[in-house]
């Protein structure tokens, strides 16, 4: 026996849907759990039965860092980049960052909502802030 | 049955070379001087090796690029690369290697020249496809964040991480070996250089060279070589993801799994501990695994730190070396744990010596909290 390969792969498919400008994510259609990163298997319980649907993208900051680069020539303050857990309110948990927003400005616990950003072929999940009233 | 393994195989030989700085010489250049030194300390011969356990990051194939350098003929060679917790891992291997006669004299080493090379951590070949385009600096990204939501569930301080720091530094000023032996206070590690939020600079281990090698072999023949045995007690794994991003709690690692199969493999408790040696590439680190552990309650790892309770003259002395964050961190620490372990239950570390210690956990960790190894061990007194 040998497994048949499906139409293409996770990361291929994950690139293809985002194309809309909404997260996408790959439930199990066996234990019914979204997950992140894509992949061939459900990581929960086995099934290689995974479809592709579009998610709500909201989630919660769980956790936050920010790096300290050092001053470059010229620059009176070191350049900071802020990175982000984002806990989807769809399930899985996803490494990311809030390009518009000041890194003073995110805190654990804030509401925020997934876009996407980059080239074709190159999307990348990045988030903003959602303003919600139960932030 | 895990309790088979109990002491069945025990440290004989331990060796470092090239610690700090050793510019002009390759990763197995100081580790054949460290595997050198160990085999003399333990009375064997180069020849007696038949096992090997090695793993680095600068190989692609480290144990075959070490059996060539060495000229070694194993008969079983184990070069599962977890990370810096390799080694610790290594440790229960071995056992299982010569107590299933697979070799007889077991050799568990590790170079790295990453001052010298380049200053700064090799990335490994494979890094998550989705975490990546975000700019994460690893490993440092993983344990700040760890470091984060410590604190902001359980009201963590940086006060409290850097108590770790001092405590480290302590014990390196009483250990004529380690890298860095100046003074460090509180309010120096908190008006460091923020290098990664919450992580000042002095919350982050050191990068140096260095290697170390560890022999061990069967009980039976330990007990006829010069050196006090220090005897193979209990070893436990555990691993649940490679990605930060997929760990499931980040204030609750894989080292509660770990340390509770050596606890049960050992039959021993953590009260029954006498030295701990806590893999520190970050302060974070320290409080995790003395919680995960069952030293502390989870949570209480920031208060149980506090007051010097670490630190020489404490209850609990911990990285008695001066540990990753100031003996000595050459990218993978692990068989450092080990090493110090050894001379503690020998009774050969000097000033910083605990009297009459007979039992010692060491802990690994690889990678970004990626994979966690526990050993313990014990003089004969603890068999």
């Amino acid at each position: 026996m040998t497994a048949q390969l499906p139409a293409s792969g996770p990361d291929l498919e994950f690139q293809t849907h985002v194309e809309d400008g909404r997260l996408w994510l790959q439930t199990c259609e066996a234990c019914d759990r979204a997950i992140f990163m894509p992949r061939i298997i459900c990581p929960h319980c086995g099934s290689l039965r995974l479809a592709w649907h579009p998610a709500s993208g909201l989630g919660t900051v769980y956790s936050r860092t920010v790096l300290y680069g050092r001053p470059k020539p010229g620059d009176t303050r070191p350049t900071r980049h802020a990175l982000v857990l984002v806990d989807l309110d769809d399930g899985p948990r996803m490494m990311s960052r809030l390009p518009d927003t000041d890194p003073d400005d995110i805190v654990i616990g804030m509401r925020v909502k997934a876009r996407i950003e980059g080239e074709t072929g190159a999307h990348v999940v990045v988030f903003d802030p959602a303003g919600e009233a139960n932030a | 049955m895990t309790t088979r393994l109990r002491g069945k195989a025990a440290i004989v030989g331990v060796g470092t070379a090239g610690l700090g700085e050793a510019p002009g010489f390759n990763a197995m250049d100081i580790q054949a001087l460290a595997v050198h030194e160990a085999l003399e300390d333990s009375g064997l011969k180069l020849s007696d090796v038949d096992g090997l356990f090695t793993a680095n990051m600068s190989h692609t194939f480290p144990a075959i690029s070490t059996i060539e350098y060495l000229g070694l003929k194993p008969r079983w060679i184990d070069g599962t690369n977890t990370g810096g917790s390799s080694f610790v891992a290594h440790a229960l291997s071995a056992t299982m290697a010569l107590e299933a006669g697979l070799c007889d004299v077991a050799l568990i080493c590790y170079g790295a020249t990453l001052r010298s090379d380049a200053g700064r951590m090799t990335p490994a070949a494979e890094q998550p496809t989705y975490e990546i385009p975000h700019r994460p600096r690893y490993p440092m990204t993983a344990y700040a964040m760890a470091a984060a939501t410590h604190m902001a569930r359980f009201g963590t301080t940086r006060a409290q991480l850097a108590e770790v720091a001092v405590a480290a530094r302590a014990w390196a000023r009483m250990n004529p070996e380690a890298f860095e032996r100046d003074p460090l206070s509180i309010e120096d590690v908190l008006s460091s250089r923020m290098v990664m939020e919450p992580l000042s600079l002095r919350d982050c281990c050191l990068l140096t060279d260095g290697a170390g090698a560890v022999v061990m072999t069967r009980a039976d023949r330990a007990r006829d070589l010069p050196n006090k045995p220090v005897y193979f007690l209990g070893g436990g794994i555990a691993s649940y993801n490679r990605a930060v991003s997929e760990m499931p709690d980040l204030t609750t690692t894989a080292a509660r799994d770990s340390g509770e199969r050596a606890f049960a493999m050992a039959g021993l408790k953590p009260e029954d501990m006498n030295v701990l040696q806590l893999y520190d590439a970050f302060t974070i680190n320290v409080i995790l695994f003395l919680e995960d552990l069952g030293f502390c309650p989870k949570g209480e790892g920031g208060a149980f730190v506090s007051g010097g309770r670490i630190a020489p003259g404490g209850p609990l002395p911990v990285n008695t070396n001066g540990g990753g964050l100031s003996f000595c961190h050459p990218g993978m620490y692990g068989v450092f744990t080990l090493i110090e372990a050894t001379r503690q239950l020998r009774g050969t570390a000097g000033e910083r010596q605990i009297a009459d210690a007979e039992t010692a956990l060491c802990h690994g960790n690889g990678i970004t909290l990626s994979h966690q190894a526990t050993a313990i061990f014990g003089t004969a007194a603890a068999l």
